[in-house]
């Protein structure tokens, strides 16, 4: 009977413990459990970040925007990030003469043979300016413009014309913060502001006030601010101007430049009078099914995100590719894959163009040089000379912008087969003045395999061009 | 038999002090399991009411731009997206569909940009034809069914960007309180004051 009773005693022991047990591991997921669900909660009625501390109208510190915005700020900051490269793009640094030499001849004489780098993020804005074998004593002011948010001062205290008129140099040392959120953002309102004068100038000249833009249209314009071609009025003055005069396309930056006579630099081996389309980011958006259902470039290139239960533009500006998901997905509702190929097989298809535009201009300004070599003059020169400059204005319209002609691919397609077209037309024209001058035979191509090669061809053509200036100092405003 | 397990259940043998603990234990268990089905709003998800699915915030892209279409005045979040074939086969994949929706959401696995899952669409699909079955009458429109309604009527209902950049700032109805009616009264109260 005691036995019994003891073996009962020792199972309601054991029970008893078993039960205690459970119940707190139990107790403590359901507590955990709890938690999340409280957490998660909280979540859904956090609203956006107030303004804690007000910030000054000329507040170009970035890291005094935080307090108030500090996942903006953070999503910002991340643009120092230089991620594995993407295809054709991407935040890590390519050497575009390295990749393609060709590069070399096609900018002989001028600023882009001697560095040409893929950008790298608005973080590094300030570094990548001061550090490029591009600028030197020579270099204007102008050349801060999109550099950094302390510009819009400068240009306030002093007048916009005066501070273009500077030196580069003036400011070297002066200007630390980087490209950020004075440049888009009204400090008060947070309302998007344009702060650079020559988008207002250049849509004022098509007759728009930009101050009557929408929003959905200010998610581009802030952009169009400086990732749009331009080029500097003269030499003395240096003032920043777009050439949209005529229309944002290829063809009217071509009919601009024809009508202006604007010479950026004479190439010193076909002795062609040249001009150099930048980045015209904007202009070519503009022509793309993107562009025309209303797709901002914000929409792309700071999607919306989600940190727990806010939502927020992310400012770390960058390529879709590193982002599909928020990018493309929400409107492309295939598998990251899927729109991944799509994006590259059109950009493969642009390379290819442009490859097949870049031969026919090496192979042109080669041709032309060897013309003048053979004795042929300038007068007999100049219609062929004018066709390579045309090849050039258009090619580099699309060369020059990011994106590798997905922004437009149809467009970039056609204005790189006109590229292609005008400079083997001055090809053929240039190739009938050597006949007469007794040519047998195609002009020699040099070997153009490394950018070394390149650039040893071409030494002696510019120390030509710059001993025959000497003689005659007319300055580097050639005419044509 | 019934016995026995009335005697084990109400821990008669368990010795004394040891007793009284697990009752407490037992308590606290089913007093934090009430309070986290209140503070869930477990029973919300046995209805059919839209607000049930914006209980998490993930959801509120989805109400909004539904709230925001012409289905919002005869179609429910339910109508489209579990079965009605049967109450059963109802709750069965509401069952399924939401263990898997809290599971994901409580280990913070939710994707940014979220999408209907293979199963999800075929429910979308069947239910699409279940309101609109005068639109099939014609037999090779009824049986083309390798695509689905929504491959083409993309924006209907919750528009032509989905998730994150539907609605940016959506205005939605708030959640119910997590306190003590009483409680809850007070603070709106001292709100006034």
């Amino acid at each position: 009977m005691s036995e019994r009773k003891s073996g009962e005693s020792r199972k309601g022991l054991v029970l008893g413990w078993v039960v205690l047990g459970g119940s707190a591991v139990v107790f403590a997921a359901l507590g955990l459990l709890a938690g999340s669900i409280i957490e998660r909660r909280a979540e859904r009625s956090v609203n956006r970040v107030q303004m804690i501390t007000p910030i000054g109208d000329w507040e170009t510190d970035n890291e005094k925007w935080a307090i108030n915005f500090p996942r903006e700020y953070n999503s910002w900051e991340r643009t120092r990030e230089l991620a594995e490269a993407t295809k054709y793009g991407g935040s890590e640094v390519k050497d575009y003469l390295a990749k393609d030499p060709r590069l070399v001849i096609l900018f002989a004489g001028f600023g882009f043979s001697k560095e040409y780098n893929s950008p790298r993020g608005h973080y590094h804005s300030i570094k990548d300016v001061t550090s490029t074998a591009r600028v030197s004593e020579k270099t204007p002011a102008t050349c801060w413009t999109c550099k950094s948010p302390m510009v819009p001062k400068l240009m306030h205290d002093k007048g916009v014309a005066e501070f273009y008129k500077g030196k580069f140099k003036d400011h070297e040392g002066v200007m630390k913060d980087p490209i950020g959120c004075l440049d888009c953002h009204d400090p008060k309102t947070m309302a998007l502001r344009i702060s650079r004068p020559a988008l207002k100038e250049a849509f004022a000249r098509r007759g728009r006030d930009i101050t009557k833009a929408s929003h959905q249209e200010m998610r581009s314009l802030v952009c169009a601010q400086c990732h749009v071609s331009y080029y500097f009025r003269d030499k003395e003055t240096n003032y920043l101007v777009f050439p949209w005069d005529d229309g944002f396309k290829a063809d009217d930056f071509d009919k601009y430049y024809e009508r202006t006579k604007f010479v950026e630099w004479v190439h010193p081996v076909s002795g062609t009078p040249m001009t150099k389309a930048r980045h015209p980011d904007y202009e070519v958006w503009l022509q793309g099914t993107h562009a025309f259902r209303g797709v901002s470039c914000a929409d792309c290139h700071m999607p919306y995100k989600s940190e727990g239960g806010v939502k927020f533009t992310d400012h770390q500006v960058r390529s879709p590719l590193y982002n599909i998901a928020n990018s493309c997905q929400v409107c492309h509702r295939w598998s990251e894959d899927e729109v991944k190929q799509r994006v590259e097989s059109i950009q493969d298809k642009n390379r290819e163009l442009l490859d097949i535009a870049e031969d026919a201009m090496v192979r042109a300004h080669i041709t032309l040089g060897d013309a003048v070599k053979l004795g042929a003059t300038d007068a007999e020169l100049a219609a062929p000379r004018n066709m390579l400059r045309r090849a050039h204005t258009y090619w580099d319209y699309i060369a020059a912008a990011n994106g590798m002609g997905f922004h437009a691919p149809q467009e970039s397609a056609r204005v790189l087969a006109k590229a292609a077209n005008l400079a083997q037309e001055c090809r053929i024209a240039t190739e009938r003045i050597r006949t007469k001058y007794g040519a047998k035979s195609e002009a020699p191509m040099p070997d153009l395999s490394t950018k070394e090669k390149a650039a040893a061809f071409v030494k002696p053509f510019v120390e030509a061009q710059k001993a025959k200036q000497a003689r005659a100092p007319q300055g580097r405003t050639a005419s044509r | 038999m019934l016995g026995k397990a009335l005697r084990v259940a109400s821990l008669a043998d368990v010795p004394g002090r040891l007793r009284i603990a697990c009752f407490v234990a037992l308590g606290l268990v089913a007093g934090l399991g009430m309070y986290t089905i209140r503070v869930s709003e477990a029973a919300s998800y046995l209805s059919d009411d839209p607000e049930t699915c914006i209980n998490c915030h993930i959801m509120v892209p989805e109400y909004a731009s539904w709230q925001h279409s012409s289905h919002a005045r005869a179609a429910t979040c339910n109508d489209c997206h579990v079965p009605h074939t049967s109450a059963f086969a109802k709750y069965y994949f509401k069952a399924k569909d939401g263990s898997r929706h809290s599971a994901l959401f409580t280990l913070r696995r939710e994707r940014q940009v979220i999408f209907a899952i293979p199963e999800s669409r075929k429910v979308i699909q069947d239910n699409c034809v279940r309101c609109h079955s005068n639109v099939f009458e014609t037999p090779q429109v009824h049986t083309r069914q390798d695509r689905a309604c929504i491959d083409c009527h993309r924006e209907v209902p919750h528009g032509r960007q989905h998730s994150l950049s539907a609605t940016p700032n959506a205005a939605v109805p708030p959640l119910g309180a997590s306190v003590l009616p009483f409680v809850e009264r007070n603070r709106t109260k001292g709100d006034e004051r």
